[in-house]
C-alpha cells in the first residue's frame, strides 16, 4: 500500500508541476496589456496632504481633498496603493520634509510618493502637490504642481481630480486619467425615465432632461456638448438631440418607426442608430444635422445597438437577431465585411474599447425557457476572438461602456436587488456600485 | 196557518209600501224653480306642457283648453284658438301663461317648462365604440425572442380582422411589447418586429394600412411585473389600442 | 482483522501488480509528457491565441496602421553591429551633447558611432559578463538603478538611454514606464515555437517629445526572424510612453534595447 501511495503522490506532484508550467497562468495578461492596465503596478503611497493654514475651513476642504485623491489613485487601476497603516509617522508637507529612505524601505516599500499641503487664505484654497520617485535619490522629483481655486468643497474635489490625473498620466504611460470624465445614464427616481449625469466615481448625480416621458439609451457626443437618445415625448420612439449648453432639445428630423440606440462617430460628425422606418429595424447612418440618411443593413430581423470603433471610425459593431437569438457582428462603416463574433447564446450591447482592440458586451451563454444562465459582461479581443468573462456575481449585467482611458468599464447590474450602475476595471476586478436610489440603467461614459 | 198568513201579509204590506214609495218617488214630479237670468259664463282655461321637462334643443307640446273665452293668448306665442296644441322649443326654462278672456271675465292658466343641459352627445357613442373594440379585438402573443405569429396569434388576428372590417372607421395602434428579460435596446427592436408582424397580417387580410399605427415599447410598459413565465408570456404581445 | 489476512495473502502476489503498476505509470507519464510537449509546442493560447504558430504573422490588430517592417541588416549597419571591439572610451561626451538637441535627422553611420561611444562611457558595469574582455556593442550597460533590466516570462532584457547617460538617472521613473510598457507588450506567441533560445537581439528606437516611439530598427539580429519581428512589434504596438519629462531639454531620446530569449 505505501509503495502505491508514495508513487501516486509522486506522480500527482509531477503532473501538477507539469500542468503549472505548461498551461497559462497568466491568461488574463493579454487583457491587462491591451487595455493599458499593465501587468506590473507601481507601488504608490499617497499620504494625507498637510494643512498649511489654520483657517477653519481648512479641515473640511482637506478631508474632501484627501478622500478624493486617494479614491482617484486607488481606482486608477495602475497603482498598487501602499496601505496607510504602513506609512511612517512623519508625513511630509513639502519636499524639505520628505525623507526618501523612510518611504522606499519596508514597511512602506513604495516606489512613488504623492504628498503636499493644502491651505485656505481669504476666499481661495491653494494646494501644492509633489510626486517623488523615492527610489531615485539623485533626482526624485517627478511632478510639482500648484493649484488655486475658490474655497469650496467642490473645488477641493476638483483639484484632487486634477492632481490625480497628472500622476496617472505620467506614471501610466501617457494615457490621460478619467477623474474629470462623466457618466450619463437613465434614472427613474423622479417617476419618469430621464437622462442623468454624474462624475466617474458616482458623485454629483444630477438630472439633465425633464421631458416627463420615457428616455432611453443616452449617448454623449465626443465634444461633450450634446446628448443623443430615444424619447417618447412626441408619442413615438424618436431619436432626439439635446444640447447640454442650451438645456433644450435641438431640431432633428423624425424618421418614423422605432428609432433606438444612437452612437456618435468618433469625429462627432455622424450618428449610427437603429430605425424601423421601413418596417424592419436596420442600422442607419445620418449626419448630425439629420441629413444624408443611409441604410447599412438589409436583413430581416432586429438590428440594433451599433457602436463605432473609436480608434479608426471606420467600423461598427452591432447586434442582430437575424439568425434567432441576438448575436454580435462587426462590419465596415459602409456595411461591407460583415463578420459574426459570437457563436451562440444571447449577446447584446457591444462597446468598443478606445484603442480599437476589444469589445465588451453582455452575454447570456445559455438562454431560453428553462435555462437559468446569468447575463454577464464579457470582453473579447477582436483580432483573436478570444474572450473572458468579467462578471460572475449573478444577476443581470448589461449595457457596458468603456472609459476614455480604456481601463474601466461601467455597466448596469441588478445583483443588489434593483438595476443600478456599477463600475469595474477592464479585467473584471474592483467592481463597485455607483448609484443607489431608483432604478438606474444604460450608462454611457464620456469621451474625455 | 196563521204564521203563513202573517208572513204573506207582512210581505204584501212591505211590497206595497216599497212600490208605493218607489212609485211615489218616481211619480214625484219636482217642478224646478224658474232659473234666474243666467250671468255670462266665466271662461275656463287650462294649459299643459308635455313633456314639462326637456333638454335644451328639444321641443315640448303645449296643449290648452278654454271655454267661454273670446280672446285667448299665450305669452310668447300670441293669440291662439280656443283649444289646441302647439309645439315649442324654449331655450330656457319658461312659464307659459295662458290668458282667456271672455264676457264672463278672464281666466289664467300656466304651464312651466324646465329646460336642462343636454348631456354630452358624442361621448355616449364613442364609449360604446371603444368598449366594443376592447371586447372584440384580442392581442396576439409571442414566444420568447420571437416575432413569428404562432397559431393562436394567427387565429386571434384573423378574428380581429372580422370585427375590424365591419367597423371600417375604427383606427387603432399596435403596440409591441417584450418581457423584462433581455436588453432594453434589443427589446425595442423586437417589440417593433412584433407589432409589424401583426400589422402585416392584418394588411394582408384586407385592413387598410392607414388605420394602423405601430409603436414599440420594448420592455418599458409591462402589463405585469412578476418574474415568472406566466407574467413573461403576458408581456410578449402585440397590443391593440383603440384610437379616438 | 480479515483485512490483514488479505494483505498477507496478497503479499505473495505483489510482484506482478507492481510490474503492471510501473508499466502503466510509465505509460501514463510518457503520454502526459508527450502531450505536454506537443501541446505546448502547438498552442499559442496564453498569448492571445490568434496565431497558429510557426512564425506566420497571423494575428492582425484591428487598430494598427501599416506596420513598417524593420529594416533588414543593411551592409553598412552590419559593419558596426558586430561583437568586435567597440571604440575606445577616448571620445569626449561633450561632443554629443552639443549635437544631440538639434534633432536633425542624423545619417545612420554617425548615429551609430555616437551611440557606441555613449554606451561605452556609461558608468554602470553590464549585467552579464562581457564577452572576451571587450565591451561588445550594446553591452555598455543598462540604465542606472533598478529600472534598466527586466524580465518577461522567459526573456530578459535591458535598456540604455541616450542623452549622455544622464537621462536614465534623472528620469528613472520614465525609464520605468518604458520598461513596463515594452515588457508587457512583447507577446511571445509571434515567435516561432520551435525556437527555444536565441542570440541576443538589439533594437534601437527613439522616443519623440510626445512620447511616441519612432524609428524602430533592428541593430543586430538574433538570427531568428520571428524573434526580431516580435521585438519590433512590441515597440510598434505602443502608441505612446507619455510625453518626455518637461525639463528634459532635447526633443527626443534614443533608446537601445536588447532582448534575450529563453523559452
Amino acid at each position: 500500500m505505501t509503495n502505491h501511495a508514495a508513487s501516486l503522490v509522486r506522480v500527482t506532484a509531477f503532473l501538477v508541476a507539469l500542468v503549472l508550467f505548461t498551461t497559462p497562468i497568466f491568461s488574463q495578461d493579454w487583457i491587462r496589456t491591451g487595455t493599458g492596465l499593465g501587468v506590473e503596478r507601481v507601488r504608490l503611497a499617497a499620504p494625507d496632504f498637510k494643512a498649511a493654514s489654520s483657517d477653519s475651513r481648512t479641515g473640511e476642504l482637506l478631508k474632501v481633498f484627501n478622500d478624493t485623491l486617494w479614491s482617484d489613485l486607488d481606482n486608477a487601476g495602475i497603482f498598487d496603493m501602499v496601505s496607510k497603516s504602513f506609512y511612517p509617522l512623519a508625513v511630509p508637507g513639502n519636499p524639505q520634509e520628505m525623507k526618501l529612505d523612510a518611504w522606499s524601505n519596508p514597511p512602506p516599500n513604495a516606489s512613488m510618493v504623492a504628498f503636499g499641503n493644502l491651505g485656505v487664505a481669504g476666499d481661495s484654497v491653494s494646494v501644492q502637490g509633489w510626486l517623488f520617485d523615492v527610489k531615485n535619490p539623485a533626482s526624485p522629483q517627478v511632478l510639482g504642481k500648484q493649484y488655486r481655486e475658490a474655497a469650496t468643497p467642490q473645488n477641493a474635489r476638483l483639484i484632487a481630480h486634477r492632481f490625480a490625473n497628472e500622476i496617472i498620466f505620467r506614471l501610466g504611460g501617457g494615457i490621460a486619467g478619467i477623474t474629470e470624465s462623466k457618466i450619463y445614464f437613465i434614472s427613474s427616481r423622479t417617476g419618469n425615465k430621464e437622462v442623468w449625469e454624474m462624475d466617474y466615481d458616482g458623485a454629483n448625480q444630477r438630472r439633465v432632461t425633464n421631458l416627463r416621458s420615457i428616455a432611453l439609451s443616452p449617448r454623449i457626443s465626443p465634444d461633450g456638448t450634446r446628448l443623443a437618445f430615444t424619447s417618447y415625448a412626441r408619442g413615438n420612439a424618436d431619436l432626439v438631440l439635446y444640447s447640454l449648453e442650451l438645456d433644450r432639445l435641438l431640431t432633428f428630423p423624425r424618421f418614423g418607426g422605432t428609432n433606438a440606440s444612437p452612437a456618435w462617430s468618433p469625429d462627432g460628425s455622424r450618428l449610427a442608430f437603429s430605425s424601423s422606418r421601413n418596417g424592419d429595424p436596420e442600422i442607419y447612418l445620418v449626419d448630425v444635422l439629420g441629413t444624408n440618411l443611409k441604410r447599412l443593413t438589409a436583413y430581416q430581423g432586429p438590428d440594433v445597438s451599433p457602436g463605432w470603433n473609436p480608434k479608426t471610425g471606420a467600423q461598427l459593431a452591432f447586434v442582430s437577431g437575424r439568425t434567432g437569438l441576438p448575436q454580435i457582428y462587426i462590419m465596415d462603416a459602409d456595411g461591407a465585411n460583415l463578420q459574426r463574433l459570437t457563436d451562440g447564446g444571447y449577446a447584446v450591447s457591444p462597446s468598443w474599447s478606445p484603442n480599437g482592440q476589444f469589445l465588451v458586451f453582455s452575454w447570456m451563454r445559455s438562454y431560453g425557457p428553462g435555462a437559468p444562465g446569468a447575463q454577464d459582461i464579457y470582453i473579447m479581443d477582436i483580432a483573436s476572438r478570444q474572450w473572458v468573462q468579467l462578471t460572475h456575481d449573478g444577476g443581470r449585467n448589461d449595457s457596458p461602456s468603456w472609459s476614455p482611458d480604456g481601463r474601466h468599464v461601467v455597466f448596469q447590474s441588478n445583483r443588489s436587488g434593483s438595476d443600478q450602475i456599477w463600475t469595474m476595471l477592464a479585467d473584471g476586478t474592483r467592481q463597485r456600485q455607483l448609484t443607489n436610489s431608483g432604478r438606474n440603467t444604460q450608462p454611457n461614459w464620456s469621451f474625455k | 196557518m196563521k204564521h203563513r198568513i202573517n208572513w204573506i201579509t207582512l210581505i204584501a204590506v212591505l211590497a206595497t209600501v216599497m212600490l208605493v214609495g218607489v212609485g211615489g218617488c218616481k211619480k214625484k214630479p219636482t217642478a224646478p224653480p224658474p232659473p234666474p237670468p243666467p250671468p255670462p259664463p266665466a271662461p275656463t282655461a287650462s294649459i299643459t306642457a308635455n313633456p314639462n321637462s326637456i333638454e335644451r334643443g328639444q321641443s315640448t307640446t303645449l296643449s290648452w283648453r278654454t271655454e267661454n273665452a273670446t280672446e285667448i293668448t299665450i305669452d310668447g306665442i300670441g293669440n291662439v284658438e280656443a283649444s289646441g296644441s302647439r309645439s315649442v322649443t324654449p331655450t330656457e326654462s319658461t312659464t307659459y301663461r295662458l290668458l282667456a278672456k271672455g264676457a264672463g271675465g278672464q281666466q289664467e292658466a300656466t304651464a312651466r317648462v324646465t329646460v336642462t343641459e343636454a348631456p354630452p352627445p358624442p361621448a355616449a357613442t364613442q364609449a360604446t365604440d371603444e368598449e366594443l373594440f376592447a371586447q372584440n379585438v384580442k392581442d396576439a402573443f409571442f414566444d420568447f425572442d420571437s416575432y413569428a405569429l404562432r397559431p393562436d396569434a394567427d387565429q386571434a388576428l384573423r378574428a380581429n380582422v372580422q370585427f375590424l372590417s365591419q367597423h371600417p372607421n375604427m383606427r387603432f395602434t399596435l403596440e409591441g411589447h417584450c418581457d423584462e428579460r433581455g436588453s432594453t435596446e434589443y427589446n425595442l427592436a423586437l417589440g417593433d418586429n412584433r407589432a409589424n408582424a401583426a400589422k402585416q397580417l392584418l394588411v394582408q387580410l384586407g385592413i387598410s394600412a392607414d388605420r394602423i399605427r405601430t409603436i414599440s415599447y420594448g420592455k418599458e410598459k409591462p402589463f405585469c411585473t412578476e418574474s415568472n413565465e406566466q407574467c413573461w408570456q403576458q408581456n410578449r404581445r402585440a397590443h391593440f389600442v383603440f384610437q379616438r | 482483522m480479515a483485512a490483514r489476512a488479505e494483505i498477507f495473502l496478497e503479499a505473495e502476489n505483489w510482484r506482478q501488480p507492481l510490474l503492471w503498476s510501473t508499466l502503466l505509470h510509465t505509460a501514463f507519464f510518457g503520454a502526459v509528457l508527450g502531450y505536454a510537449l506537443i501541446y505546448e509546442g502547438r498552442s499559442g493560447e496564453p498569448w492571445g491565441g490568434g496565431g497558429e504558430g510557426g512564425g506566420a504573422m497571423s494575428a492582425t490588430l484591428v487598430s494598427s496602421a501599416s506596420i513598417p517592417l524593420p529594416g533588414s541588416e543593411v551592409p553598412t549597419k552590419n559593419v558596426l553591429a558586430t561583437e568586435s571591439k567597440g571604440l575606445s572610451q577616448s571620445l569626449p561626451r561633450a561632443q554629443e551633447k552639443e549635437t544631440e538637441p538639434e534633432a536633425v535627422p542624423i545619417p545612420a553611420p554617425d548615429a551609430k558611432i555616437k551611440r557606441e561611444t555613449r554606451t561605452t562611457s556609461a558608468r554602470k558595469p553590464p549585467p552579464e559578463p562581457p564577452v572576451e574582455n571587450v565591451v561588445p556593442f550594446g553591452q555598455g550597460g543598462p540604465v542606472t538603478g533598478p529600472y534598466g533590466v527586466f524580465n518577461a516570462r522567459g526573456a530578459s532584457g535591458g535598456f540604455s538611454f541616450g542623452g549622455g547617460g544622464d537621462f536614465g538617472s534623472r528620469y528613472g521613473w520614465y525609464v520605468d514606464v518604458v520598461r513596463r510598457k515594452v515588457s508587457e507588450n512583447w507577446l511571445k506567441y509571434e515567435i516561432d515555437p520551435n525556437i527555444s533560445s536565441a542570440r541576443r537581439v538589439y533594437i534601437t528606437f527613439e522616443i519623440l517629445r510626445n512620447g511616441q516611439p519612432a524609428n524602430v530598427q533592428v541593430e543586430q539580429s538574433s538570427g531568428v526572424p520571428s524573434l526580431d519581428v516580435s521585438a519590433v512589434r512590441a515597440l510598434q504596438r505602443i502608441d505612446t510612453f507619455g510625453p518626455l519629462p518637461n525639463d528634459y531639454a532635447a526633443n527626443k531620446v534614443s533608446v537601445e534595447f536588447w532582448f534575450d530569449y529563453r523559452r
